[in-house]
């Protein structure tokens, strides 16, 4: 049937090797595809750092390269976090800086001239391409058929919901940590199977490496040992499992050690106990099948039975005194949040303020994984068909990790690995079956005897079926790749820095008030001038600007952040004297009222009104930001407390001066202002960006004749209007 | 300035004099009290509140009455007299006293009027105008219920208003019948294992029950189940027209029957793929398997277009679809 020239090819071991070299074209197409799916941004707008815990990594990513790696294990920043400053070097997640100063000095040694922020804003899409790779490993490990990998790799490099944390730009501890996780499984499961002790340390080595780059190794930490308790309780302990777990653990949990911001917790934290007891329960059951050997069956299943009640009794008594004596710390309490929804509410308002931890609607899935979404079941189902050790780890990695995204919506990136490898094994046994060519010949009618229980597959008879169920994959398959496509270039390509919008004419309009800012507070201030916001912009001040901040994204700090917060939303009497002693010397805030930019202060204006009251109850409070009738507005409704705040007053400064008087709009906000702009008395306005997104204000100094600001303001202004001053203003300057 | 001053010096005498009232006031509520809150009408509300006072009183207006509809109030009625009961059996500084009130809208309609509220339930707290913890400024602090509050809450913005010093802890009553069933429900499931477990054993091995499991909650994770547990989601809501309308609008929002419908038809997605994988190409009979290859991935292909036409009216601006709907 097949042309006699392909046989050569296609048959025996040059067949073999066709195949392999096939393979490999295929997968470096799929990493190719990977790496330039993720450079929209670089070619719409420029390679640029994007959003904000990206300008801090790159920030410490340079001074790695200029200072060397001792001094920056031991860096002290003391321009952020103003007094306080910041133990940096102790308190990252070292992987992504150390991975792209290697980076960087290989290429110098090569001698190829890079700057080191483009191998920053490259390196994400680079490592997606290795994602894919380890992708592909990883299902193989899965399942006998060949195909399967290839489509996990595809799906891999092209799926939205792993591209939102791997464009270009967005240098980030994910960019290089999903691979790890990826890899990191794919040799546990290689150790799992070989029980070899040589896998299991390659294990402990590349989760070493992921507990040097992101946060989210406790994962790993507790997804392996959960995998070996499952096996353990379907009664499959082996010297495998054995070799390869302790293994894991011992070089795993050393290696996780040697990271200062780590140190002691994977002996001391509840989020690591899991591992620990496992450790615990495998050497005993090992104890057990060793004592199995020289008893008699009866002796033993008693035996058996009072030591796993002992020990789990023992155990579980131990874990509660260490807890309740403090040895062990409890649940950190994004972990926590996790299990408890509510917690974070109640107890942490900065983790439910921050917009990835909040619960993922369905759209969200779809909008991530596309078809992906309905295959993914399936190829668990088919998972369970064979349960082997792989495939349990397989279905327990999916349910929790569908709890996981369900519950915060940045989880997603956890869950998209093994939405990935089900989907490939799903579809895999669809084209499998459906695309061989011969048709099979039906089996004798006689043959009756269905002792086996497993039937086996037989194919599939007619062209039509063949064709039919081909083309709609295949079709299923364009729409995947056309929606990951379009999701990428419309939801996830701008970097947030530099914003674009469309003209009229359709022509693009590119909006670039931060760097505007960025640039003139560099420019225009003292080098160690303080400048404090909101701490969504900390990063970017000390990134671009390259000057010391109150608050960062690193919110380290609760009380300090309060403290902003609440000089944010008190009257200026109140604030003044809080800028004084923090050393102000620039406030910075964010507003979107003239462009209908809707990510700027004034929405996240509650958030700072909640956590600083959360530390001063008494002085600030949610309740007086909302109108009688439970609004929260900014017009002429507004109540006292919002209107007299800091953050109103300076967002709305000079504002009504834009229009016609009485025809000041908020765009955002979609309301008339009121007719009189806002009187400061604190602050001067020092710089307001070409589309008013950004305003930052200098702080005045003491008045010269020990006057308060507000009567110096009077005085000045009472020159002129006197009277006018007197009917209304005197009301809002009044102190003590 | 100097009216002010001779205007609190008639006060204090005026109150001087009423001392003895004000004593045998306090004596009243507290015997009336049991410890717990106390149980007040109109007029006993006046009572309790009526200059002179030497002593604090935290009264909540609520409306535990089915009829009105306040689940917060009823919710929170063993929480405010577990604050009452706390402060009265605990140790209190000396001279500091509260008085815990409850006032039901049943009983003291007239009160709300005179307050003009709106909405139930308040607590007011009254500082004394008398004594040694007097306050100056006229009129009670008065606390809104935003949302479901815990006693810890309340008592903390009630100590917060208490003059500083040492105050009771809040104490919850160990509840010891729950530990007890608690127990008891612990050691009849053991028991119940151990002699079911010829029977109960093989349906914990079954596979194909964790399979089932596995997969619903999967499929309940992936269609936003978890996002109508945190949000409080409604069911479903109006079209605004006296129908209902299934599919919330916008990104962001979901309905609990929206995700219900979500959720039934990945699962059809699912069992369709599955059929189409597993069970198709066992089919020894030819006419029966094109048969079967047609239903499935005409399914498969008519509940894939139904899903993608659900999802562009969530994102208004989504370009793909495909034919049927």
């Amino acid at each position: 049937m097949a042309h006699p020239a392909l046989d050569v090819l296609l048959k025996g071991s040059s067949g073999r090797s066709t195949r392999g070299l096939l393979r490999i074209i295929i997968l470096c197409t799929i990493a190719a595809a990977a790496v330039s799916s993720r450079l929209f941004s670089v070619i719409r707008f420029e390679s640029i750092i994007h959003e904000f815990d990206p300008w801090f990594n790159f920030r410490a990513t340079k001074y790695l390269v200029q200072n060397g790696f001792y001094s920056f294990w031991d860096w002290f920043d003391d321009r952020t976090w103003h007094p306080l400053g910041r133990v940096t070097g102790g308190t990252l997640y070292p992987g992504l800086m150390v991975t792209s100063g290697v980076i960087y000095h290989v290429m110098r040694f090569l001698t190829f001239p890079v700057d080191i922020r483009n191998i920053c804003v490259l390196l994400a899409p680079a490592f997606s391409g290795l994602t894919a790779l380890a992708m592909y490993l990883l299902t193989s490990e899965m399942t006998t058929s060949p195909s399967a990998g290839l489509l996990a790799a595809a799906f891999m490099g092209i799926t939205p919901g792993y591209i939102s944390r791997s464009v270009a730009g967005s240098y980030d501890n994910e960019a290089i940590a999903i691979f790890l996780l990826v890899f990191t499984f794919f040799l546990w499961i290689k150790a799992v199977k070989n029980g070899s002790i040589m896998w299991g340390a390659l294990t402990a080595l590349f989760y070493g490496y992921m507990v040097s780059a992101w946060g989210g190794y406790v994962f790993i930490t507790n997804l392996i040992p959960l995998h070996i308790f499952v096996l353990l309780c379907m009664g499959r302990y082996s010297s495998r499992l054995y070799i390869s777990y302790t293994t894991w653990y011992a070089l795993g949990t050393l290696a996780s050690m040697q990271i200062p911001f780590v140190g002691f917790l994977p002996i001391r934290n509840s989020d690591h106990m899991s591992a620990l007891g496992v450790f615990g329960l495998i050497q005993l059951v090992a104890f057990a099948e060793f004592v199995r050997g020289f008893l008699p069956g009866k002796q033993f299943q008693r035996l058996l039975t009072s030591m796993v009640l002992i020990t789990f009794g023992l155990g579980f008594g131990m874990l509660v005194l260490l807890s309740v004596s403090g040895v062990i710390a409890p649940w950190s309490g994004r972990f926590y949040s996790l299990w408890d929804t509510a917690y974070a509410k109640v107890h942490i308002p900065i983790i439910a303020s921050v917009s990835e931890h909040q619960p993922t609607a369905w759209p969200a899935f779809f909008f991530d994984l596309n078809f992906l979404i309905w295959l993914f079941p399936a190829g668990v189902y088919l998972c369970f068909q064979k349960l082997k050790d792989e495939h349990v780890f397989v279905v327990i990695y999916a349910v929790l990790s569908s709890y996981f995204a369900g519950v915060m919506v940045r989880l997603m990136l956890t869950l998209t690995p093994i939405v990935c490898v089900a989907a490939a094994l799903a579809l895999s046994a669809i084209l499998d079956n459906f695309l061989v060519i011969s048709a099979p010949t039906p089996p004798a009618k006689t043959d009756t005897n269905k002792s086996d229980k497993v039937k086996k597959p037989i194919g599939i008879y007619s062209y039509f079926s063949k064709t039919f169920v081909t083309c709609s994959a295949v079709l299923y398959l364009l729409i995947f790749v056309a929606h990951c496509t379009w999701v990428t270039s419309n939801a996830y390509s701008s970097p947030s820095v530099v914003l674009a919008s469309k003209l009229p004419d359709g022509s693009q309009y590119i909006i670039d008030d931060y760097r505007e800012a960025y640039y003139w507070l560099r420019q225009n201030t003292p080098d160690n001038a303080k400048i404090m916001s909101w701490w969504d912009y900390g990063y970017q001040i000390g990134g671009m600007a390259d000057r010391p901040t109150l608050v960062d994204n690193n919110t380290w700090n609760n009380t300090h952040i309060a403290t902003v917060g609440k000089a944010m939303s008190s009257r200026e009497e109140v604030s003044y004297p809080i800028l004084r002693q923090h050393d102000v010397d620039y406030v910075l805030v964010v507003f979107g009222g003239l462009l209908g930019y809707s990510g700027d202060d004034l929405n996240k204006f509650l958030w700072m009104v909640r956590i600083a009251e959360g530390i001063w109850p008494d002085e600030v409070s949610e309740r007086e930001f909302f109108t009688a009738r439970g609004e929260y507005r900014v017009d002429d409704e507004a109540t006292p407390a919002m209107k007299n705040s800091l953050m109103y007053k300076m967002s709305y400064h000079n504002y009504q001066n834009l229009f016609p008087p009485g025809q000041a709009a908020d765009r955002v906000r979609g309301t008339k202002l009121p007719a009189d702009t806002p009187q400061l008395n604190t602050l001067d306005e020092a710089f307001t960006s070409e589309n008013w997104i950004i305003r930052i204000y200098k702080v005045k100094d003491l008045d010269n004749f020990g006057r308060d600001h507000s009567s110096a303001v009077a005085f000045d202004k009472g020159h002129k209007k006197k009277r006018a001053a007197k009917k209304k203003g005197p009301r809002v300057l009044r102190t003590e | 300035m100097k009216l002010w001053t001779a205007w609190l010096f008639l006060l204090s005498i005026v109150s001087v004099v009423a001392q003895s009232s004000s004593d045998a006031k306090l004596e009243k509520f507290q015997a009336l009290s049991h410890s717990g809150p106390v149980e007040l009408d109109a007029a006993a509300f006046d009572e309790l509140t009526s200059k002179p006072r030497d002593y604090y009183a935290a009264v909540i207006l609520t409306a535990r009455d089915v009829r009105y509809g306040c689940a917060m109030c009823r919710e929170f009625q063993p929480e405010w007299e577990l604050i009452s009961r706390s402060w009265n059996r605990g140790d209190k500084p000396d001279g500091l006293n509260v008085v815990f009130g409850t006032l039901d809208f049943d009983q003291g309609r007239m009160v709300f009027q005179k307050l003009m509220l709106q909405s139930a339930p308040v607590l007011l707290l009254f500082p004394p105008t008398s004594g040694p913890f007097a306050k100056v400024e006229e009129g009670p602090l008065r606390f809104d219920f935003t949302g479901p509050l815990t006693a810890d809450q309340l008592y903390s913005w009630i100590n917060r208003h208490l003059p500083e010093g040492p105050k009771p802890p809040l104490v919850r009553p160990v509840n010891y019948m729950r530990i007890v069933s608690a127990v008891t429900i612990l050691m009849g499931v053991v028991t119940l294992f151990t002699v079911l477990s010829p029977y109960v054993l093989p349906v914990v091995q079954n596979r194909n029950l964790w399979a089932a499991v596995s997969l619903i909650a999967i499929l309940l994770f992936t269609s936003g189940q978890m996002f109508n547990h945190i949000r409080k989601v409604p069911y479903v809501a109006g079209d605004g027209r006296g129908g209902i309308s299934y599919f919330a609008g916008g990104f962001q929002n979901q309905y609990g029957m929206e995700t219900q419908i979500v959720a039934a038809m990945y699962a059809v997605l699912s069992f369709a793929t599955i059929a189409l994988a597993v069970k198709v190409p066992q089919m020894e009979d030819v006419k029966g398997q094109q048969l079967a290859v047609l239903i499935w991935g005409g399914v498969l292909f008519g509940m894939y277009s139904f899903l993608l036409s659900v999802f562009k009216t969530k994102n208004g601006g989504y370009p793909f679809f495909l034919p049927p709907f």
